[in-house]
C-alpha cells in the first residue's frame, strides 16, 4: 500500500515537490504560448493522454496482472460514441464524454466477461483477437461511416472559458486550450485510480494477480474482478478517445484503431514501474517527448525516411527495459533524495 | 440440527484414474478431524472438492443443509470454509499484512476495519514485527502461517489445512501444531487437518479419517485407528506385516 507521507521534514520535502510537479504541469505550455512555439504545447498534450491512458492500463496490466493487447478499442467506442451523439444529438463535449465512458464500459463488461476464463498468455491473445475483429467493423459500419470516418465541426469563436466547456477552441488557443482540458482528465484519472488503490478493489486486483486460486479460496470471484479491472481501464481509455476525437475534429478508424494506442501507454506503464501509480505517468514523461524530439530532428534532413528516428527510439525502451526490468520507479529514489538532502533516512521509507 | 460439514458417498475421477470413491465424512462443529493416508490416497482431491475448486462426479457435500458440491471457491469460503494450500498460494508481491487484509474483505467493503482486524490476527498467530514483509520473502514455515492468517480473516467456521506442517522443521512443526490447538482452543472453530505425518495428526485431531486409494479404509479416534491392522498395511504395506 502506498505509504501516507512520512512525518517531519522528509514529508515536508515530499509535499514541496508534490506542489512543485503541479505548478510546473499548469505553468508548462504558458512560455511556448508566449513564444509561439506551440508545437510543445501538443507535446506535453500527448505526454498527458498517454500518461492517462498508461495509468488506465496499469489497472489491468500491473495491478490485476492481466495483459491487455487491444485497450485501443475503448479509445474508439470512446472517440465514436462522443463524435456521434455531438454530431447528430448535438450533445455538450462534456455530456458526451459521460455517455462514451458508459457505453464503452458496457461494451467492455460484454466482451470481457467471457474471455475471464482464460488466463496469462491466452488472455492477453483473446484481446489481441478483440482489437483485430475491431478493425474490419471500424472501417465498413455504415453507422460510423466506415473508413470515410466522422467529421466535427470546426468551432468559430469563443474564449478560453468556453472552450474549455465545449472542447472547442478557434485558432490559436487550441494547443493551449487541450493541455488544460488533457490535465483536467490526467488529474481525474490520477484521483479516481489513487481511490480504487486504496479501496478493497486495488487489494483484490492484486491478489488475484499474485494467485487466482489463493485469491479464489479466500471469496475473491476472479472473473467478476478482472471483468472491473478491465472496465476501469475501458473508461479511462473512452475519456482519452474523446478528448483525441474533440482535438482532431475527426474520427477515423485506422487512427482511433492505431497499434499506438496499445503500445505507448503499456510501455509508459512498463518503463515507468508496472503496477505502481505514478510508473505510467513518469514513462509517458520520457518516452513521448522522445519520440516526438526523433521525430521532429531525425524525421527530417538527410536521414529522413529511413525510420533513423524509431530505431533509437526502440534502442532507448530497450536499454531502459533490460537495465531496470521492473521500471524506473524501482530506483533508490528516496534514498538518492535523502543523501541530496544531506542526511540518511531514520528508517527505509516504502513507496 | 444437520452437521456442520456432510461428505455423502463423494466420487471424483480423472480419466480412468478414481482419486475418490464414495467417500463419506461428517464434521461437527468445534471438532478436529485428522484426514490421513498414504501419498495418493485422494485427501487432496476431497479437499479441493469440499473447497469447491473441484466438483464430485457424483455425490453430495453439504455445509450446515446447504448444497455446495457444485459451489465455486468463493462462494464456498463465503458460506464459511477456509483453506490453505499443500503449495503455499500467498500474494507474493503483496506484504503480509496487506495478504491478510485481502482475506478481512470478506466479511467488510472497507479497508480500514478490515486492516485493524487483520492487525488482531497477524498478532493472534504470531507473524507481529513481520507485517510489512513481502509475502515472498518469508520462510516456508511463515509462508504456511500466513495462509493460516488469511484464512481466519475471512472468519470461517471451518478451516481446511492442507499439509499446513510438511517440509517443516521439527521445531516449526511444534510451532504449527500449538497455533492449530490455539486456533481451535481461543476461536472455537472446526478443522480438518489433511497429512500424511501420522505423529503430527495422531495427538492433534479428535477423530482420524483414513483414506487409502481413494476409498474411506476406516475412522475413529486416534488410538483405535494407529492399533488398525489395515491402516498399518496402507501406510507400511504387506513386507512389514508378515514379518511381524
Amino acid at each position: 500500500m502506498a505509504a501516507s507521507s512520512p512525518p517531519g521534514r522528509a514529508g515536508r520535502a515530499q509535499q514541496v515537490a508534490w506542489v512543485l510537479a503541479a505548478l510546473v504541469a499548469i505553468l508548462y505550455p504558458i512560455p511556448f504560448e508566449q513564444s509561439g512555439y506551440v508545437y510543445y504545447e501538443t507535446v506535453g498534450f500527448l505526454v498527458l493522454l498517454n500518461a492517462m491512458l498508461g495509468i488506465g492500463w496499469n489497472i489491468i496490466g500491473g495491478w490485476a496482472g492481466q495483459f491487455d493487447f487491444g485497450p485501443n478499442i475503448f479509445f474508439a467506442t470512446g472517440a465514436y460514441t462522443a463524435a456521434l451523439l455531438s454530431i447528430h444529438f448535438g450533445w455538450n463535449a462534456w455530456l458526451a464524454l459521460l455517455g462514451a465512458v458508459v457505453v464503452s464500459v458496457i461494451i467492455c463488461a460484454a466482451v470481457t466477461y467471457p474471455i475471464t476464463r482464460l488466463r496469462g498468455h491466452y488472455f492477453a491473445i483473446a484481446t489481441v483477437a478483440m482489437w483485430m475483429i475491431a478493425q474490419p467493423i471500424g472501417a465498413t459500419w455504415e453507422l460510423i461511416n466506415g473508413s470515410r470516418g466522422l467529421f466535427l465541426p470546426v468551432a468559430t469563436g469563443g474564449g478560453f472559458v468556453h472552450g474549455m466547456l465545449t472542447m472547442e477552441f478557434a485558432g490559436r488557443g487550441k494547443g493551449l486550450g487541450f493541455y488544460y482540458l488533457a490535465l483536467v482528465l490526467f488529474a481525474l484519472t490520477v484521483w479516481g485510480a489513487r481511490a480504487a488503490e486504496r479501496s478493497k478493489l486495488g487489494f483484490y486486483f492484486r491478489a488475484v494477480r499474485d494467485d487466482q486460486e489463493g485469491a479464489e479460496g479466500i471469496g475473491i470471484d476472479s472473473r467478476l474482478y478482472k471483468v472491473i479491472a478491465r472496465c476501469l481501464m475501458a473508461a479511462i481509455f473512452a475519456a482519452g478517445g474523446v478528448l483525441y476525437c474533440f482535438w482532431a475534429l475527426a474520427v477515423f478508424p485506422d487512427q482511433v484503431l492505431e497499434v499506438n494506442w496499445n503500445i505507448l501507454p503499456m510501455m509508459a506503464a512498463v518503463v515507468g514501474g508496472l503496477g505502481r501509480l505514478w510508473g505510467p505517468v513518469l514513462g509517458s514523461i520520457i518516452l513521448i517527448p522522445i519520440s516526438q524530439l526523433m521525430t521532429a530532428t531525425l524525421g527530417a534532413g538527410p536521414l529522413a525516411g529511413r525510420g533513423i528516428d524509431l530505431i533509437i527510439y526502440g534502442a532507448v525502451i530497450m536499454l531502459i527495459a533490460g537495465w531496470r526490468p521492473n521500471g524506473l520507479l524501482s530506483l533508490p529514489w528516496e534514498r538518492w533524495a535523502a543523501r541530496l538532502l544531506g542526511r540518511a533516512p531514520a528508517q527505509p521509507v516504502k513507496s | 440440527m444437520p452437521a456442520l460439514l456432510e461428505v455423502e458417498a463423494c466420487t471424483k475421477h480423472f480419466g480412468g484414474l478414481v482419486a475418490n470413491r464414495d467417500v463419506s465424512l461428517v464434521i461437527e462443529p468445534g471438532e478436529i478431524v485428522g484426514l490421513i493416508g498414504p501419498n495418493g490416497a485422494g485427501k487432496t482431491t476431497l479437499f479441493n472438492c469440499i473447497s469447491g475448486a473441484l466438483h464430485p462426479d457424483s455425490g453430495r457435500i453439504r455445509l450446515q443443509g446447504v448444497d455446495i458440491s457444485r459451489a465455486r471457491p468463493e462462494r464456498v469460503c463465503r458460506l464459511g470454509i477456509a483453506r490453505t494450500w499443500q503449495v503455499v498460494r500467498s500474494f507474493g508481491r503483496m506484504t503480509v499484512l496487506e495478504n491478510v487484509i485481502c482475506g478481512a474483505l470478506r466479511r467488510t467493503n472497507r479497508v480500514g476495519p478490515a486492516h485493524a482486524r487483520a492487525l488482531e490476527l497477524i498478532a493472534f498467530t504470531g507473524l507481529a514485527g513481520k507485517e510489512d514483509t513481502p509475502a515472498a520473502g518469508l520462510t516456508l514455515a511463515d509462508k504456511k502461517r500466513l495462509e493460516i492468517t488469511r484464512a481466519l480473516a475471512t472468519s470461517p467456521r471451518l478451516l481446511l489445512l492442507d499439509e499446513a506442517m510438511s517440509g517443516l522443521t521439527p521445531i516449526e512443526t511444534a510451532a504449527a501444531v500449538e497455533l492449530v490447538r490455539r486456533i481451535h482452543r481461543e476461536l472455537g472453530l472446526a478443522i480438518c487437518v489433511v497429512e500424511h505425518v501420522m505423529e503430527v495428526v495422531m495427538p492433534l485431531s479428535h477423530r482420524v479419517v483414513v483414506l487409502d486409494h481413494g476409498e474411506k479404509l476406516t475412522e475413529g479416534p486416534p488410538a483405535e485407528v494407529a492399533r488398525d491392522e489395515r491402516v498399518i498395511t496402507a501406510y507400511l504395506g504387506d513386507r512389514y506385516r508378515a514379518r511381524g
